[in-house]
C-alpha cells in the first residue's frame, strides 16, 4: 500500500470501518448481529449456504424498497415499517428457495424466518438520513457479503470440529469436537472467531496509524 | 484471601488429590498416574503458551490449572482415552481461565467446566465405568471389564449391588479416585480443622443434599435414610463438596453468603440429577451458581464492594463517561427534572400526534448506542477491599 | 376439577419446558442480538424491557394463534408457512399500539418517555417472533402456546439477568484487549449454555 492511502485512511478512519463490512465493521463479528441463525442453526456449509442465499434475496430488496418509500413519505412505526417490508419480501424468497431448493431449506426451522426481524436486516434503517437507491444497494450488498463471510467461516469450523466434514467430503474419520454442533459450541466458536477478528482490526488500525504518523513526520 | 493463603491452599488440595490418586491406583492400576501426569502437564503446556502469546510473565507459584486438572480427571473413569482429558483440560483451562483474565478473576470453576465439557462431547467414554482390580492396559486404556456406574444405574432406577462398606471405600465401579468417601472426609475434616478450608459450604452442600434426598427419595423400595445413603455415597458428592466447592475463586467470601451459596448449589445440584441428562448433575449446576456469587454476596452481606460503585466513583474519566452519556441520550430528560411539575400536576401526553412524535424520537435514537470499552481495573478493586477493611478495623 | 388440574398442569409444564430446557437465550439464541444491544445501553432497564416482552408474547401468541386459522380458511392454507412471518409483524404492530395506546392514557409524559425505549426495544424481538415461529411449527393449542411464550420470556429475563451479573464480573482489565466486549461475553453466555445443556441432554428440533 502507497504511503499516500496509509494516511487517507487513518484522516478518514470512521468512513473506512463504515465501507468495509466485510472486515473491519463486520456485521457479525464486530457489530453482534444476526448472531441467532449462525449460533443455532449455522452447523454445517449446507446450512449456511441456505442462510447466505436467504440473506442475499433479502437484505438489499428489502433496504431498496424501503428506501423508494421514506424517501417519498413519511412512514409511521419505522421500528415495524421495516420488518413488515422484509416479511413481504421474505414471503417470497422463502417460497422460491423452498420451490427450487426443496425440503432442506425446512431443516433451519425457524432461524430462516427469523431473518426478517434481524437487527441485520432492519437495524440500519433506524436514522433520520434518507438512503439513495444506489447507497442502498452498496450498502446492502456490502453487508451481505460481511454475513457471507462470518457465516461460511463459522460453518465451515463447526462442520469440521463436529463431523469431520467440510461440504459433506469427509476430511477426518473422528469427530474431534463433537459440542461444536450445539448451540453452546456455536457460541464458542463465533466468540473465538470474534476475539481474533477483533485482534487483526486492531493491528491493522494500529499500523495504519503508525505509517499514517511515520509519512507525517518525514513529509 | 491473600496469595500466600492462596498457595497454601492450592498446596494442601494438591497433597489430597496425591492421596486419592494413590487410593485409585490400588483399585484401578498405574495408569491412574498416567492419566494425572498428562493432565497435569497439559495444564502447565496450556499456561506456558498463553503466557508466551500474551507476552506476560509465567508465574510458577499459579498451581490453580494442574489442581483444576487433576481434580477432573479423578472424576473420570480409568479407560478414558488420553485424547479426552487433553482436549477438556486445554479448553477448559485457556476458555475458562486465560480468556478470562487468568488467575484469580475466572468466574467459573475449572474442574467443573472441564467435566462437562468432557460429559457433552464424549458422554460413552465419560460414564462407563472399571471393575476395580480389573486388567487395564496401561497406554491404550482398553479394558474387557467395563459397566455402568453406580449414578448411571440409580438414574436409570436400578440400584447398585453393593454394601454400605464398599460404597464407602470405593470399591465398585466408577470414578479414579472421586469415590473413596471415606478418604475424602477424613482429608475433608483434617483441611476444615487445619483452616485450609472453610466448613460452610461444603457441610450445608452436604446436609442440604442429604434433606433433599430423605424428602424428594427417587429410589424405589427402599426407606429413606437408604435413599439418603444411596444418593450421598454415589455420584462424587462428597468429592464435588470438598475439592469443587471449597475453591476460594468461585465461592462467596463472607461466612453468611457461603452457607446460602452451599444451599443453592445442593437444591440445584440435586435437581440436575434427578431431572438432568447426566449423572454428573452437580457439575452443571455448580456452574450456573458460579455466576450467583457475587449477586449472593451482595444481598445476604451487604458491605461487599460492588463491582459497579467502584467504577461508578473512582476515577475522572468514569466521572467523564457518565456525563457524555446523560447528555447525549437524556439530555431533554435531565432538564425536565429540573423543573418537575409538582405531584397532582404531571403533565399528561395531549393526543396522539404527542404520543406519535414521542415513538418517532425513540425509534430515531434507539440504535445510537455508545458500547462502553471502560474495563474497571481488578488494582482499584483490591484496594477499595483493603480501604474497607482498614475501616472497620478502626471502627472496632 | 380434574380437568382444571389438567389444564394448569399442562400450562406450567410448557412453561417450564420454555424457562429451562428450551430457554431463549442458551438453548435457541432468540433475541441475543438485542439483549446484547440492551446491556450497553445505559437508557434501557432490564426489568422493564422483559416485562413488556412479556406482555408482546402473550398478545402477539394470542393474536396470532386467531388469525392464522382465518388465512387457512381464506385459501392461503398450502402458504402457510410462507405469510406467517408477515402475519407475526402485523400482530407485534397491534400489540404494541394498544400497550402504547394505554400506556399513554395512563402514565404522565415524563415516565411515558422513560419507559417508550424499553417498550419499543422490546415489542418486535427474536423472542418473540422465534416464539410464536415455534408454537405454530408444533401445532400447539392456544393455552400451550400461551404457556410456552410465558415461559419463554420469563426465560428470557434469567437469562439476561444471569448474563448481567456475569458482565459485571468480566468488565476487568485482565481480559485480554481484544476480548473485550462482545467476544468475552458470547463466551461466558457458551458456559451458561452448556449448563442448561445439562438439562436437556439433547440437541433441540430447529
Amino acid at each position: 500500500m502507497k504511503n499516500k492511502d496509509y494516511s487517507y485512511l487513518y484522516a478518514n478512519w470512521d468512513d473506512t470501518v463504515r465501507r468495509r463490512k466485510v472486515t473491519l465493521s463486520n456485521p457479525v463479528f464486530m457489530k453482534g448481529l444476526a448472531l441467532a441463525p449462525i449460533v443455532v442453526a449455522g452447523t454445517s456449509v449446507h446450512n449456511g449456504l441456505l442462510l447466505c442465499i436467504a440473506v442475499f434475496f433479502l437484505l438489499t430488496p428489502t433496504r431498496v424498497i424501503t428506501s423508494i418509500i421514506t424517501r417519498r413519505m413519511s412512514v409511521p412505526f419505522k421500528t415495524f415499517f421495516y420488518p413488515f417490508v422484509s416479511a413481504i419480501v421474505f414471503a417470497f424468497v422463502y417460497y422460491y428457495m423452498y420451490r427450487y431448493l426443496g425440503t432442506s431449506v425446512l431443516m433451519l426451522g425457524v432461524y430462516l424466518p427469523i431473518l426478517v426481524i434481524d437487527p441485520l436486516i432492519v437495524k440500519n434503517f433506524e436514522k433520520t438520513r434518507k438512503e439513495s437507491v444506489l447507497y442502498s444497494i452498496i450498502n446492502g450488498l456490502r453487508n451481505t457479503m460481511g454475513f457471507a463471510v462470518a457465516c461460511m467461516t463459522v460453518c465451515v469450523i463447526r462442520e469440521f470440529l463436529a463431523f469431520g466434514t467440510i461440504g459433506g467430503i469427509k476430511l477426518v474419520g473422528v469427530s474431534l469436537l463433537p459440542m461444536a454442533q450445539y448451540s453452546f459450541g456455536g457460541f464458542l466458536i463465533v466468540a473465538l472467531v470474534a476475539g481474533l477478528w477483533s485482534a487483526a482490526v486492531k493491528n491493522y488500525k494500529y499500523r495504519v496509524e503508525v505509517e499514517a504518523l511515520h509519512n507525517e513526520r518525514h513529509s | 484471601m491473600t496469595s500466600i493463603q492462596r498457595k497454601n491452599h492450592d498446596k494442601s488440595m494438591l497433597w489430597a488429590i496425591f492421596a486419592l490418586a494413590l487410593c485409585g491406583s490400588v483399585l484401578h492400576g498405574a495408569r491412574v498416574w498416567l492419566l494425572c501426569a498428562v493432565a497435569t502437564v497439559t495444564a502447565k503446556v496450556v499456561d506456558v503458551l498463553v503466557s508466551m502469546i500474551r507476552r506476560t510473565d509465567y508465574d510458577a507459584t499459579d498451581h490453580s490449572s494442574e489442581l483444576a486438572a487433576l481434580i477432573f480427571t479423578l472424576m473420570l473413569p480409568v479407560n478414558i482415552p488420553v485424547y479426552v482429558i487433553v482436549v477438556s483440560v486445554v479448553l477448559t483451562i485457556y476458555v475458562g481461565k486465560h480468556m478470562f483474565g487468568g488467575r484469580d478473576v475466572y468466574p467459573f470453576n475449572l474442574a467443573a467446566l472441564a467435566m462437562c465439557c468432557a460429559a457433552v462431547n464424549w458422554p460413552d467414554k465419560v460414564f462407563s465405568a472399571v471393575v476395580p482390580f480389573a486388567k487395564v492396559d496401561f497406554f491404550s486404556g482398553y479394558t474387557a471389564q467395563t459397566t455402568l456406574s453406580n449414578a448411571s444405574l440409580i438414574k436409570a432406577g436400578g440400584v447398585p449391588p453393593y454394601n454400605t462398606v464398599d460404597m464407602l471405600l470405593g470399591n465398585y465401579p466408577g470414578a479414579m479416585g472421586a469415590d473413596f468417601v471415606l478418604v475424602i472426609v477424613v482429608i475433608g475434616l483434617f483441611m476444615i480443622l487445619c483452616r485450609k478450608i472453610t466448613w460452610h459450604i461444603p457441610v450445608t452442600f452436604l446436609i442440604t443434599c442429604g434433606a433433599i434426598a430423605y424428602i424428594f427419595p427417587r429410589i424405589y423400595g427402599f426407606s429413606r435414610l437408604e435413599s439418603i445413603q444411596l444418593e450421598m455415597l454415589n455420584g462424587s458428592v462428597f468429592f464435588v463438596a470438598l475439592f469443587m466447592l471449597a475453591d476460594p475463586v468461585t465461592t462467596p467470601k463472607t461466612p453468611k453468603a457461603k452457607i446460602v451459596f452451599g444451599f443453592v448449589t445442593a437444591v440445584l445440584a440435586m435437581i440436575f440429577r434427578y431431572v438432568g441428562s447426566f449423572d454428573i448433575g452437580t457439575c452443571f449446576a455448580l456452574l450456573l451458581v458460579n455466576t450467583l456469587d457475587g449477586y449472593i454476596e451482595r444481598m445476604v452481606s451487604g458491605d461487599r464492594i460492588k463491582v459497579a460503585d467502584v467504577a461508578g466513583e473512582d476515577t475522572e474519566e468514569n466521572k467523564r463517561e457518565k456525563t457524555v452519556h446523560r447528555k447525549i441520550f437524556t439530555a431533554e430528560k435531565t432538564e425536565k427534572t429540573k423543573e418537575k411539575a409538582p405531584k397532582g400536576q404531571k403533565e399528561k401526553i395531549r393526543g396522539a400526534s404527542d404520543a406519535m412524535d414521542l415513538i418517532s424520537e425513540t425509534e430515531d435514537n434507539i440504535d445510537n448506542v455508545i458500547y462502553s470499552t471502560r474495563t474497571i481495573s481488578i488494582e482499584e478493586i483490591l484496594k477499595a477491599e483493603e480501604e474497607q477493611k482498614r475501616k472497620k478495623g478502626g471502627k472496632k | 376439577m380434574n380437568d382444571i388440574l389438567k389444564i394448569l398442569v399442562e400450562f406450567f409444564a410448557y412453561s417450564l419446558i420454555a424457562i429451562g430446557a428450551q430457554n431463549a437465550i442458551f438453548t435457541r439464541a432468540l433475541g441475543l442480538s438485542s439483549g446484547m444491544r440492551m446491556l450497553n445501553d445505559p437508557r434501557k432497564n432490564t426489568l422493564y424491557f422483559c416485562g413488556a416482552l412479556t406482555v408482546f408474547q402473550l398478545m402477539t401468541s394470542i393474536i396470532v394463534y386467531f388469525v392464522m386459522p382465518l388465512v387457512t380458511a381464506a385459501g392461503f392454507a398450502h402458504l402457510r408457512r410462507f405469510v406467517l412471518p408477515t402475519v407475526i409483524v402485523m400482530a407485534c404492530t397491534v400489540s404494541y399500539v394498544i400497550v402504547i395506546g394505554l400506556l399513554s392514557v395512563i402514565v404522565s409524559k415524563e415516565r411515558f418517555k422513560e419507559l417508550l425505549q424499553s417498550v419499543t426495544s422490546a415489542s418486535i424481538t427474536g423472542t418473540i417472533v422465534g416464539t410464536v415461529l415455534l408454537t405454530n411449527y408444533q401445532g400447539m393449542t392456544l393455552l400451550q402456546s400461551i404457556g410456552f411464550g410465558l415461559g419463554s420470556s420469563v426465560g428470557y429475563l434469567f437469562a439476561m439477568l444471569l448474563i448481567t451479573e456475569g458482565d459485571r464480573k468480566i468488565a476487568h482489565d485482565r481480559v485480554p484487549e481484544s476480548l473485550r466486549g462482545l467476544p468475552i461475553t458470547l463466551v461466558y453466555i457458551s458456559v451458561l449454555a452448556l449448563a442448561v445443556y445439562g438439562l436437556t441432554g439433547h440437541a433441540i428440533a430447529l
